[in-house]
């Protein structure tokens, strides 16, 4: 206690606090770019790190990856782009209330969210680190590939129309992550030959290629912006202490998010990616009206960015403990722990506490700072989206989406890569297969695919190898939810088939289409 | 504009071809890279032709709706892949401003007539937009964009 | 497939490209150099490149952007390489063993060959090492090996990649020993400190990195090199157990094949430069640090494959 309120007074010096918020705002406009993430945020500001002290290095890290992991909700309300891998559920009702003429309120809905969220986190990381970390690492190939079937049971209510075209876009999506070098055997596969293709497709691309793309397709040959005009916008705007009153009112929502946010973040490799796609459909499962989502319900933008705020400090559980990164932009952080010849483990929170506890602060303090800096910057972007004719949005998002994607690997065939998805995309969204489900695969194919083999290779002694899959008790609990998830997703869906319940399926119009 | 199609058969047939597209080239991989694709393959390849047998039996959608205009969909659709394809040869630099004021033209084309001095009075605009992109791309954020024969 | 043709006719050709060298090129450096990294960033290949960044430009007097152009665990950024940058010393790229061994063999597709450049020079090598955690039953290499001879294949032991450095002196060690083991194969050390930690394998073999970082919930085992590292002073050598397994991973920078002499030595002292400078920081983490220049390229080189190239063969 003693040594976490000297840390909190190291903290509140002028020159950190400036750190933070500089940092939150770089972050912000680094995530609200598509294509360029947190990770790749951490990795320009290395350099300038090795300058500073650790404490102010440390700082500006959090800071920033803070703030990027935020940012990418600001797209994917006003232009329906997931700019950070993390958004890809805000999407699903931020965008449908922007096109309602709600964007400030998602915005603002957003914000909070990813502010309880962030604070949530470091509260966890505080006094929880022990005990999670070893949780953390109860997760083993078999478990992993649970995790994986367990996220990949999100297909069926990710797919609101029909669930073998969501299941196809799921295969076409785990497939789509086999091409390149594969995760054990180490050879290259679907390749045809091409040896760039070797660095297989990057989630972010194809990420970019299947949002991005069609919806900018859509805007330019229906002669329209991305939001409706300023006009029906005035009448609209609902005061924040409304939005706060209405999230705090029901704290259900954000408690459980929270919650599956912190889970999920500390199982390695799994990481932010699916914790908003979790939180998003377990706050549709409970509520009482499902089916207003997806058609611009403000509790699930701030399921999706409650989880995924809580996952920046949540991650470094088992990074802070144990030295195992457990989101991509983590394994940065790690350098430059070691850099400064801090090794992760429990001395980190005794012998050097003042610094460990500074940093957790600190990125306590960034989640605060998101409340100022992100209802100013949500008003500016907003109006700025708003306001630009869709003549100059078009080309504008393009280009920052070929910039974005250039910059992820250097790479021009990612751009190709991209452009070629966006455009099947498109089509595909037309016979009613959705992107998401695609990307779901995307995501979780790799861990499948790592999990699955690894527990075989390992089972290589035992009569029947893929018994090995369900041999620990946590597995065999994960297998259980799977089934469980499985089940409550198709029961309701086959029970409307049979007319038993009232129908479902009225709705059809997706969110891209006009309306 | 309206096109009828039958949307189940049109995803199966889609993804038996996609199956087929990465079930040919897999004969000399290793058995542990290719155990998880085949499996994968297989689900794929069930999935759709159950999707065609629903498509013949219980259609759920026989129609789609392109909404806008189907002439400037796939014009801009080209004209992406264009900007990608030049960027390589004229640079990233030339080649986006070019395409930003084609796209702009074209676009606006739509509500009002685009007049040469109303492009005059959207150059600086577009300039200061693609330049400032530009120059925090390589001189912020130092990335390499590509220069092709000029820049 | 075979280098050794390959090899030969390239060095003559190398040769023959020193002695055209000497053109107007006494200036060098005088533009920016990039320096290509083929990894993620955050992976020890960027955070040494990061470390070796402000030194080279210092010792350059031009600025060095580091660029990431990862894929392929490598092979994208090699093949680009080899196939369009220009001999001028302006464009440098890292380069890993065994990775530009192993690949070229085990792809058909890997789009670049072992010997298609000039290594400037190793600056550092990461020894291979067998970890095992404090709970776990083995105290010395000898208990893993009585084990392993009594129960063939049980053992399971991770490790980052397939037919890495990792994986390839693990076949070794099973072969010197004459035991079973079975690797499993993960995607880089963070995964693995995890499976060792939670105990979904029975050890790990990784580089003495790992074995630094986790020195308070691991023993070591055994470590792959001629004489013990200094970061892990406990730790003996395979071979002082009586098994010749030395190997790991070597980074180094490479340049395109005809680049001129000048400026290849120009980069060398820069790299020898910036290693003598971040040794106190690189040491303790468990790196060994290396001035491999020249004609030790092409040793090193020659020994690792000698190592690893029928193991490589055979599993093809």
């Amino acid at each position: 206690m003693e040594m976490l309120l000297e840390a909190l007074t190291s903290l509140l010096t002028f020159e950190s606090i400036l750190t933070v918020l500089v940092g939150v705002s770089a972050g912000l406009f680094i995530g609200a770019m598509p294509g360029l993430t947190a990770t790749m945020a951490l990795a320009m500001l290395l350099p300038f790190t090795f300058s500073m002290e650790a404490l102010q290095g440390l700082i500006a890290l959090g800071a920033v990856y803070m703030g990027s992991i935020y940012g990418g909700a600001f797209t994917a309300i006003l232009i329906n782009t997931p700019g950070t891998p993390s958004s890809i559920a805000t999407t699903f009702d931020g965008y449908p209330m922007a096109r309602q003429g709600r964007a400030y309120e998602a915005l603002a809905a957003a914000t909070i969210a990813s502010v309880v969220g962030g604070i949530v986190g470091v509260i966890f990381l505080l006094i929880l680190a022990p005990p999670l970390a070893r949780l953390a690492v109860a997760f083993g190939p078999s478990e992993m590939f649970w995790v994986a079937m367990l996220g990949l049971t999100l297909v069926a209510s990710l797919s609101s129309d029909s669930l073998l075209k969501g299941l196809l876009g799921g295969c076409i999506g785990i497939l789509l992550s086999t091409i390149g070098v594969s995760p054990v055997g180490g050879e290259s596969r679907f390749t045809f030959g091409y040896p760039p293709l070797q660095g297989g497709i990057e989630l972010i691309v194809a990420l970019i290629g299947l949002f991005v793309i069609p919806e900018l397709l859509t805007m330019a040959a229906e002669g329209r912006g991305a939001l409706p005009g300023g006009g029906e916008l005035r009448k609209k705007e609902v005061s924040i202490a409304k939005i706060a009153k209405h999230i705090f009112s029901k704290p259900a929502n954000l408690i459980r998010s929270c919650l599956i946010g912190q889970v999920i973040a500390i199982i390695p490799g799994a990481g932010g990616n699916v914790t908003s796609l979790v939180a998003y459909n377990e706050a549709r499962r409970f509520s009482k009206d499902p089916k207003s989502f997806g058609k611009g319900n403000i509790d699930g933008v701030v399921a999706s960015e409650s989880s995924n705020n809580v996952m920046v400090a949540g991650s470094m559980v088992p990074l802070l403990t144990l030295g195992i990164p457990g989101a991509p932009p983590d394994a940065i952080i790690l350098g430059v722990l070691l850099m400064h010849g801090l090794r992760p483990g429990l001395d980190l929170f005794t012998q050097s506490g003042l610094l460990t506890n500074g940093f957790i602060l600190s990125m306590g303090l960034a989640a605060l700072l998101l409340l100022p800096v992100g209802l100013l910057g949500g008003r500016v972007i907003h109006r700025v989206v708003i306001r630009t004719p869709y003549y100059f949005l078009v080309p504008s998002i393009a280009m920052v989406t070929i910039l974005g994607t250039f910059a992820l690997r250097n790479s021009m065939l990612d751009v190709g890569i991209m452009l070629i998805l966006g455009t099947a995309g498109y089509f595909l969204r037309l016979i009613g297969i959705q992107a998401a489900p695609i990307v779901l695969g995307l995501i979780l194919g790799g861990i499948a695919e790592e999990g699955y083999v690894q527990t075989l290779m390992a089972a290589v002694v035992d009569p029947i190898p893929w018994l090995r899959l369900v041999s620990n008790p946590l597995s065999m609990v994960l297998a259980g939810m799977v089934l469980l998830g499985a089940a409550t997703a198709l029961v309701p869906m086959w029970l409307a088939r049979k007319g038993l319940l009232d129908k479902v399926e009225e709705e059809d119009s997706d969110s891209g289409g006009s309306s | 504009m309206i096109v009828r199609l039958n949307t189940d058969i049109a995803a199966g047939v889609l993804g038996l071809v996609f199956g087929a597209v990465l079930w040919f080239p897999r004969a000399d991989i290793g058995r542990l890279s290719i155990i998880f694709p085949r499996a994968i393959l297989l689900i794929l390849t069930l999935i759709s032709v159950a999707l065609i047998v629903k498509g013949f039996i219980k259609p759920s959608g026989r129609q789609i709706e392109i909404t806008g205009s189907p002439r400037r969909l796939v014009t801009v659709m080209v004209g992406f892949f264009l900007w990608w394809g030049l960027v390589e040869v004229l640079g990233f630099l030339l080649t986006t401003l070019i395409a930003f004021f084609a796209l702009t033209w074209y676009l606006a084309r739509v509500e009002t007539v685009v007049t040469w001095q109303r492009m005059l009075m959207w150059s600086p605009i577009i300039l200061a937009l693609v330049g400032g992109f530009y120059l925090t791309f390589t001189e912020v954020l130092n990335v390499r964009l590509p220069t092709g024969l000029f820049f | 497939m075979t280098f050794t043709y390959k090899t030969l006719a390239m060095s003559v050709t190398a040769v023959a490209a020193m002695g055209l060298a000497g053109l107007a090129q006494a200036e060098y450096p005088e533009e920016d150099i990039t320096y290509i990294i083929p990894f993620d960033p955050g992976g020890e290949s960027d955070v040494t490149a990061r470390f070796q960044e402000p030194i080279l430009e210092e010792e350059l007097g031009v600025s060095v952007n580091v660029t990431h152009r990862p894929g392929g665990g490598g092979a994208v950024a090699w093949s680009e390489f080899q196939n369009s940058a220009e001999p001028d010393g302006y464009e440098i790229i890292g380069v890993n063993i065994p990775h530009i061994i192993g690949q070229p063999i085990q792809r058909n597709d890997a789009g670049y060959e072992t010997d298609n450049w000039r290594i400037v020079t190793f600056f550092h090598s990461t020894p291979n090492a067998l970890i095992v955690s404090d709970d776990s039953p083995y105290d010395t290499l000898e208990d893993l090996v009585e084990d392993a001879k009594e129960n063939p294949e049980a053992i399971t032991l991770g490790g980052s990649g397939t037919y890495s450095a990792n994986h390839l002196d693990m076949l070794r060690f099973e072969k010197e020993a004459g035991i079973d083991l079975t690797y499993i194969p993960f995607s880089g050390t963070g995964p693995l400190k995890g499976a060792l930690e939670g105990g979904h394998v029975a050890g790990i073999f990784n580089y003495t990195m790992l074995g630094t970082e986790m020195a308070d919930s691991v023993k070591v085992l055994a470590v792959a090199a001629e004489e013990r590292v200094k970061a892990l002073p406990d730790a003996p050598t395979f071979k002082e157990q009586g098994y010749d397994i030395v190997g790991g991973a070597y980074r180094g920078v490479a340049v395109p094949k005809d680049t001129p002499d000048e400026v290849v030595e120009t980069l060398e002292e820069a790299f020898a430069e910036a290693n003598r400078q971040i040794t106190e920081k690189q040491e303790p983490l468990g790196f060994v640090m290396e001035y491999i220049t020249g004609d030790e390229v092409d040793e090193v080189m020659a020994m690792l494959r000698e190592a690893y190239g029928p193991i490589l063969e055979d599993a093809e």
